[in-house]
């Protein structure tokens, strides 16, 4: 079921210089949203910016109605975004896409983040704490370039589960990119290969480098995809990645895909 | 008493004057998990060419200043996989059905024709010379009065549906284009597909489409498809549709007034994928408020 409604806007919090969360009120959207779902949302009523935009569920609270979304202000519709105020009413279409395939409780999950990717692994992390899931067997690690861009890092750090920064400019954690620290975790023997379900997001570079350490490896991750997308719903094939079938839709075959089925370049 | 807006393309009889644009609706099925496909007038299906096409590499859309640009390059499942696995669904609407056809030969075109002849579900055929996007079909048959002619004369003689020709305003004479498709037999006129555009990214010094440049559409083409129908409308006495940025009701009254009988929603669909429903509800509340008996009243009343 695909809800085409005005919620309305809860409130407007600023994480960063560039990254804010909008809590919205939508009682269907919080009831149905799962993580990896999308929200495609009109930014205003006039003709520019004219598409909508698409956004990730980032926190979802069924208890409260309502949803939040992770944005960082890009461009025009990002920016006039976040000039929103609480009361206003917002123009959705959710939820979109395809969604994560869930662990069992027995499995260990170990989630890559890269700078703005932490937005849907928030609400899987979330999700799969509220399902009784064991902290302990949640390891994630989160990658920025620099402090200023951690954000979230407070509420990741009461959640108990395993927590691995990093800065490509050292300001906080370990210096590099997030696939070299994952790597070497790996070759250090400090993460299970087996019994593991794998999930990423963030820029297509670091998608990139975490699909080939998975062939390397031989294990599959899910990685949640970013794009522009016109109809948001399978219909316009605006959107397409490629993959060994072929031209694959992001927004409804997607956003989540195999990395032993993408083809990211 | 309900204002009447059904409308006749030939023998078909169309509850409405609201279509959805080939290419913007998929086969269908996508939106009508939003709302009752029925209330549509019609529904225009994707570009069907004779074997499957993947359509051009990624990035192929971009948002453009109230507009959009996309180099799709008619990604479609192909004629035999059209009726295998699509038509079925279109087969339990009740909205009339018009299948896009497009080659990259008048022999292509004849032969995905060929093979949908007679395929219940199917009402009319809308034929597609005029897609900017692939070099050797599409627009090589929409740009010059002759090779228009050639294609939709071969494309009547070998169908029993009535044809739609939907035109390029990538020309220098639309009007001369719309008189040689009406010559060839062509049941009515579509116009206008997309203008040819092209963006740049300022970061990376490249287009930003892989096909460089790319079909625009959304409501930055209005005034241009606006003029081009009246034009056509003085010259050519059959139906036409209107397309090209309609994005509510009052544009679609401003095309019906500059002489189209029907229109086609586009870009519209993504912006508000119950666009084109919510504008058969505006046009309807319209002719209730003007005490207009039938919208076809209104095509071509422009006061000039």
């Amino acid at each position: 079921m695909i809800y085409k409604e005005e919620g309305s806007i809860f409130s407007i919090e600023s994480l960063n210089e560039k990254v804010f969360r909008l809590k919205i009120f939508s009682p269907d959207i919080a009831e149905k949203a799962l993580p990896g779902n999308f929200c495609h949302l009109r930014v205003n009523q006039t003709y520019f910016p004219l598409l909508r935009r698409a956004f990730s569920f980032n926190k979802v609270e069924k208890d409260k109605n309502s949803f939040e979304l992770l944005i960082k202000v890009v461009g025009l519709g990002t920016e006039l975004l976040s000039r929103k105020n609480p009361g206003e009413k917002i123009d959705l279409l959710a939820p979109l896409g395809n969604f994560f395939s869930f662990s069992k409780r027995s499995e260990n999950v170990v989630l890559l983040a890269g700078g703005m990717g932490i937005a849907p692994l928030f609400y899987l992390i979330d999700f799969l704490l509220k399902k009784k899931y064991s902290p302990e067997k949640i390891t994630l690690f989160f990658g920025v370039k620099k402090r200023e861009e951690l954000i979230l890092v407070e509420e990741l750090v009461s959640s108990g589960i395993k927590l691995h920064i990093a800065t490509e400019d050292g300001s906080a954690g370990y210096r590099g990119m997030i696939t070299s620290l994952f790597y070497q975790e790996l070759k250090e023997k400090r993460i299970n290969l087996k019994n593991t379900k794998f999930y990423a997001c963030g820029p297509n570079p670091m998608l990139k480098e975490v699909s080939s350490i998975s062939r390397k490896l031989n294990i599959n991750c899910q990685v949640s995809l970013e794009n522009h997308m016109p109809c948001g719903i399978g219909a316009c094939l605006g959107c397409v990645v490629n993959t060994v079938k072929g031209y694959k839709r992001v927004c409804k075959d997607g956003p989540v895909f195999d990395t032993r089925e993408v083809i990211l370049d | 008493m309900n204002p009447d807006l059904s409308v006749r393309i030939g023998k078909v009889k169309f509850s409405n004057p609201v279509l959805v644009a080939s290419g913007t609706f998929g086969y269908g099925e996508e939106y009508g998990s939003i709302f009752d496909l029925n209330r549509l007038g019609g529904i225009i299906t994707k570009s069907i060419t004779l074997n499957p096409r993947e359509g051009h590499p990624p990035p192929t859309t971009c948002e453009t200043s109230a507009g959009m640009l996309n180099c799709i390059g008619l990604a479609n499942v192909g004629v035999k996989r059209f009726i295998k696995e699509k038509l079925p669904f279109l087969r339990t609407l009740k909205t009339k059905v018009i299948v896009n056809v497009a080659g990259s030969s008048v022999e292509e075109y004849v032969k995905v024709v060929k093979r949908l002849e007679g395929k219940k579900g199917i009402y009319l055929l809308e034929i597609n010379i005029s897609c900017p996007n692939v070099k050797e079909g599409g627009i090589a048959f929409g740009s010059n009065p002759e090779s228009a002619y050639r294609c939709i004369r071969a494309v009547k003689e070998n169908t029993s549906f009535p044809i739609i020709a939907k035109l390029s305003p990538n020309v220098s004479d639309i009007v001369k284009i719309a008189l040689a498709v009406k010559e060839a037999g062509a049941d009515a006129v579509s116009l206008i597909n997309t203008l040819v555009g092209m963006a740049i990214d300022l970061e990376t010094k490249k287009p930003r489409l892989t096909n460089i440049t790319g079909g625009l559409s959304g409501p930055a083409i209005k005034p241009v498809a606006l003029a081009m129908v009246w034009k056509v409308a003085q010259r050519v006495k059959i139906p036409i549709i209107g397309i090209g940025g309609i994005m509510n009701y009052r544009d679609a009254l401003e095309f019906i007034l500059a002489g189209a009988s029907m229109i086609q929603i586009g870009t519209g669909n993504f912006v508000d994928p119950e666009c084109s429903i919510e504008i058969v509800e505006g046009l309807k509340r319209y002719c209730k408020e003007n005490k207009i008996r039938r919208v076809g009243d209104l095509v071509g009343k422009l006061k000039t």
